[in-house]
C-alpha cells in the first residue's frame, strides 16, 4: 500500500441534456448496440445482424454492380442496366410526394399518382 | 478455449455421380454434386455451417453459397414478383401461377446486385407484388411454415412504397427483428390507390413475436405514433379468400 496518496479530481459524468417533444424526435439509433440492434441481448444465440448503414454501403462494392446471373426478364420489372435513377428519385421524394420518374413505353396502364398532395410530414 | 467442430453428415440418397467439396473462407461447406436427373443439372449444394442454430429440421439444404470475400445472410432469401391482371378473379391455382421466383441470395452483395436490377415497387404498374421470403418458403397462405402464421399490415399513400420498402428488407435480411425464425418474409403490394407493406411470421397466437415484430417495424420504418398496423392470419385470409381484409387493428 502507498503511504502516499493523491485524489485526482473528481467531476461529473458528463451529460447533455436534449429536450424531445415527441418520439419521432428520437435520433435514429437511440437505443441501439453500435452495428447491431435496438435489442439489448440476442436471444436464440449469435446471430448475423447488419445495420441499415452496413446495408447500404455495402451496395457500392464492385460485386455487388455485376448483374446477377440468370435473371428473368420480366419487362417493366427487371432490367439489365442497374438502376441509377434510384438515387435520383430518393432525392425527389423528400421534395415531393411521388417517383418523379415519368412513366415512359407503360402498356400495362396508367401509374396511379396523387398529383395534389401535401409534402410528407 | 479449444473450440471442437461437431462433425455434420447427410444422407443424400438422390445423388448419384462424382461430387467436389470446396470450403469456403467462413467454413460453410459447398459441395457440387452432379444430380442425374432428367434435366441432368448441376446443382451446387451447400451445408449451412456447423455453428448456426436455425432449423428445426435436421439440415437446412441451400442452393445459392456467399461468394468468396462476401457478407453471408444469416438465411437466404428469395426474390418474388406477382401480377394480376384487374379482370381475372382470384383463386389459389391462379395465385401459384401468377407468382414466379426472381432469384435467390445468400450475401449481403448478391442481395444488392438482384436489388439493383429490379425496378423499384413505387415504378411498378398495376396490380403487382414483389416478395422476398426466407428460402423454401413460398409466399402462399398454404406454404407449411405459413399455416399457423399471419401478417402484420401496414397501408402507405402513393409515393411511399419504395422508401418502405427498402427499410424493411434491410431491417429485415438485417436481422433487426430479433424473433429467432418466426420471420418468413415481407411483400410490398402496389395496389389502386395504396400501396400495402406486410411482414409474414410462422405463428400469430404468438402475442410475444406479433408485438415484437410490432414494434421493431415502428422503429425500423419511423413510422408515426398514431399510424394504425393490422394483423390478419392467414387462416383468416384462406376463410375469406382476400388479403388486406378484414383486419385485426392495432394502435
Amino acid at each position: 500500500m502507498s503511504s502516499s496518496r493523491q485524489y485526482s479530481e473528481s467531476r461529473a459524468i458528463p451529460t447533455r441534456t436534449v429536450l424531445i417533444n415527441d418520439t419521432t424526435q428520437l435520433p435514429h439509433d437511440y437505443c441501439t448496440t453500435p452495428g447491431g440492434t435496438l435489442f439489448s441481448t440476442t436471444p436464440g444465440g449469435t446471430r448475423i445482424i447488419y445495420d441499415r448503414k452496413f446495408l447500404l454501403d455495402r451496395r457500392n462494392s464492385p460485386i455487388a454492380q455485376t448483374p446477377p446471373a440468370h435473371l428473368p426478364v420480366i419487362p417493366g420489372v427487371t432490367s439489365q442496366n442497374v438502376l441509377r435513377e434510384n438515387k435520383k428519385n430518393e432525392a425527389n421524394n423528400h421534395i415531393n410526394n411521388h417517383d418523379g420518374k415519368p412513366t415512359n413505353g407503360n402498356i400495362y396502364g396508367a401509374v396511379r399518382c396523387d398529383k395534389n398532395v401535401t409534402p410528407p410530414v | 478455449m479449444k473450440r471442437t467442430r461437431k462433425s455434420q453428415t447427410v444422407t443424400m440418397t438422390t445423388v448419384t455421380g462424382p461430387t467436389t467439396t470446396t470450403t469456403i473462407t467462413d467454413g460453410r461447406q459447398c459441395v457440387q454434386v452432379q444430380v442425374n436427373t432428367l434435366s441432368s443439372i448441376t446443382t451446387p449444394v451447400c451445408l449451412p455451417p456447423v455453428s448456426l442454430s436455425v432449423c428445426r429440421q435436421c439440415v437446412q439444404v441451400q442452393t445459392v453459397c456467399p461468394g468468396a470475400g462476401e457478407h453471408p445472410l444469416q438465411y437466404n432469401y428469395t426474390f418474388w414478383y406477382s401480377r394480376r391482371t384487374p379482370s381475372r378473379p382470384a383463386s389459389s391455382q391462379s395465385y401459384e401461377q401468377n407468382i414466379r421466383q426472381i432469384g435467390t441470395v445468400a450475401s449481403v452483395e448478391q442481395f444488392w446486385r438482384f436489388y439493383s436490377h429490379l425496378v423499384r415497387p413505387g415504378d411498378l404498374s398495376g396490380h403487382s407484388d414483389f416478395h422476398l421470403f426466407k428460402e423454401g418458403i413460398k409466399p402462399m397462405w398454404e406454404d407449411e411454415s405459413n399455416r399457423s402464421g399471419g401478417k402484420w399490415i401496414i397501408r402507405l399513400r402513393k409515393g411511399l412504397a419504395s422508401r418502405f420498402w427498402e427499410n424493411i428488407i434491410l431491417a429485415m435480411l438485417g436481422e433487426q427483428f430479433m424473433v429467432g425464425e418466426e420471420i418468413c418474409g415481407a411483400v410490398v403490394s402496389i395496389r389502386f390507390q395504396e400501396d400495402i407493406l406486410s411482414i409474414w411470421n410462422r405463428t400469430s397466437n404468438d402475442q410475444m413475436t406479433t408485438s415484437r415484430i410490432r414494434d421493431t417495424l415502428r422503429r425500423v420504418l419511423n413510422l408515426p405514433t398514431n399510424t394504425i398496423m393490422e394483423y390478419k392470419t392467414h387462416n383468416d385470409s384462406l376463410r375469406d379468400n382476400s388479403s388486406f381484409r378484414n383486419t385485426k387493428i392495432s394502435l
